[in-house]
């Protein structure tokens, strides 16, 4: 689903955000992307998204070549991918269900596939009855729910997510984690930046580090820290 | 694409409407620069129909002198008829110039004339308008003949003062023009500035780059629109007046010779309108360009 292959990208002040990263990642996994601030997590995401393009190396996603593609597809290529970011990036001057109907909208979806998956998506992530709600009006948590009801409306192929439980309290990331574990259920290839040890740890899924741009562990059923292998066994 | 056209409506409308005081700025600079656009045109057209008029009826006067002799008389008729630049010539004689030169003169300059003193004339219509001046110079001076004139300096003057006005006005008009593409372009900016999250949102769910930009774009139109549209109302108008004075005054005046005809009203009105959308377009286009990332 996702194939990297020696990607390396430098950043003009002469940053190295990535170093000759290499790694796979099939469809329907979950993956933990863990690394102090500054190993290259967010660049990862970043590239994934098509919104930096790397110095060498190449990408491929859902079969196809990002790198080398034109730039007028790179729309449609972000419609195969949902977004979530630690600051939820919601829109303060519309409901919940206009967030999420915007998604839609903005592809040019029929007005009625917008009222049969908003809700849908809505009663998914548990806020079926807060849709007339602002933003404002939501608990961190909600709004984060909100947030992957907007990345997930579309049904991507990949869900990435920047450190989506960055804000939130332990209670709550649990059941954001939740929320993702139900979407990776589905089918849906999973990648998430995380600085959640205790969320990590107790998942076991896959979990590739990074530092100073490179990558030094790619772990099946792994942990947060390097050090916590041995302990944890 | 009933919805694209939808959202496109719903969001133009609801920027111009948030931008409202800059747009209305933006609208009124375009109303008033085109507006002076197409009162040069007006002037333009109006000011070649003039010509065109003048033209068509222009009189070379071949007056003799109030001595001369039927002999000298004879000649110069002899000669005009057989002047190939001359279409043809009729003679005033002395007390027909009186009237005329009553009705032209004041009280106090007539005091001092007789009718003795006038100069009888031939009046000629040359074969084309700028025949008029090998008319004066081959005329002039011959003996018996005491002056020849066409109205030909005078109207070079007009036609000078008219052209002047038309510059001027149309200079101050491109100045506003190009202001009104800056104002344009700045209501753009501040509405693309106002939306950068919800712009933000839409890269990342895969809306394309058309899709984001048209409702700016239809935003600048819509204000080189309603300002274009405003200006045609102005010059429309302000036509009418021209035309209703016009219709009070002398046909042979300036005023009446400078009314325009419909279609040319019609022409000006297109012209002001398509320049007012190329405005709306060019400063959103820059706008675009400059600051919205896509």
């Amino acid at each position: 689903m996702i194939k990297l292959e020696n990607v390396t990208k430098t950043y003009k002040n002469g940053t190295v955000a990535l170093s000759n990263v290499s790694l796979e990642i099939e469809k329907g996994e979950f993956v933990f992307l863990v690394g102090s601030s500054g190993s290259g997590k967010t660049t990862f995401l970043r590239l994934l998204l098509r919104e930096e393009l790397p110095d060498s190396g190449a990408i491929w996603e859902a079969g196809r070549d990002i790198v080398n593609l034109p730039k007028w597809r790179v729309p449609y290529l972000r419609r195969n991918l949902g977004c979530v970011f630690q600051d939820f990036r919601l829109l303060q001057n519309k409901t919940v269900f206009e967030n999420v109907a915007f998604a839609l909208e903005v592809i040019g979806r029929p007005k009625s596939v917008i009222q049969t998956q908003v809700p849908q998506v809505l009663e998914l992530v548990g806020l079926a009855d807060k849709s007339g709600n602002l933003p404002t009006e939501l608990s961190g948590g909600e709004q984060q729910r909100v947030a992957i009801a907007r990345a997930f409306v579309n049904r991507p192929l990949i869900l990435l997510a920047d450190e989506p439980t960055g804000n939130l309290d332990p209670k709550i990331s649990e059941g954001i984690m939740g929320l993702l574990d139900r979407i990776n259920k589905t089918g849906t290839t999973v990648v998430m930046a995380t600085h959640d040890k205790a969320l990590v740890d107790r998942m076991r899924l896959r979990v590739i580090e990074l530092d100073h741009g490179s990558l030094v562990r790619d772990q099946m059923r792994g942990v947060y820290g390097i050090d916590d292998v041995g302990t944890v066994g | 694409m009933a919805n694209f056209a939808q959202y496109v409506a719903k969001e133009t409308t609801s920027n111009l409407w948030r931008n409202r005081v800059t747009t209305a700025a933006a609208v009124f600079t375009v109303m008033i620069s085109l507006f002076l656009v197409g009162a040069s045109l007006v002037l333009g057209l109006g000011a070649s129909n003039a010509t065109t008029a003048w033209e068509k009826g222009t009189l070379v006067s071949v007056f003799m002198q109030p001595s001369a002799t039927a002999q000298e008389l004879a000649a110069i008729k002899a000669e005009l008829d057989a002047y190939p630049f001359v279409h043809g010539c009729y003679y005033q004689t002395q007390h027909d110039d009186w009237l005329e030169a009553q009705k032209q003169l004041t009280a106090t300059e007539l005091s001092v004339l007789t009718e003795a003193d006038i100069p009888s004339s031939y009046r000629c219509v040359p074969n084309q308008p700028q025949d008029a001046q090998l008319v004066i110079d081959h005329f002039s001076g011959q003996p018996g003949v005491f002056k020849v004139n066409a109205p030909v300096k005078t109207l070079k003057t007009l036609q000078r003062i008219i052209t002047t006005a038309q510059w001027s006005v149309l200079i101050v008009a491109l100045v506003l023009l190009a202001s009104s593409a800056v104002l344009i372009l700045n209501t753009i900016r501040m509405a693309i500035f106002a939306r950068r999250r919800e712009v933000a949102v839409m890269k990342l769910v895969g809306a394309t780059n058309w899709f984001i930009r048209v409702p700016f774009i239809f935003e600048g139109l819509a204000q080189g629109f309603i300002g274009s549209a405003l200006a045609a109302a102005l010059v429309w108008g302000g036509e009418g007046l021209w035309r209703l004075w016009g219709s009070r005054v002398d046909p042979g005046s300036l005023v009446h010779l400078m009314l325009l005809s419909n279609w040319q009203l019609f022409f000006t009105e297109v012209v002001v309108v398509l320049v007012g959308m190329v405005i709306g377009a060019l400063g959103s286009a820059i706008a675009i360009r400059r600051f919205l990332d896509v």
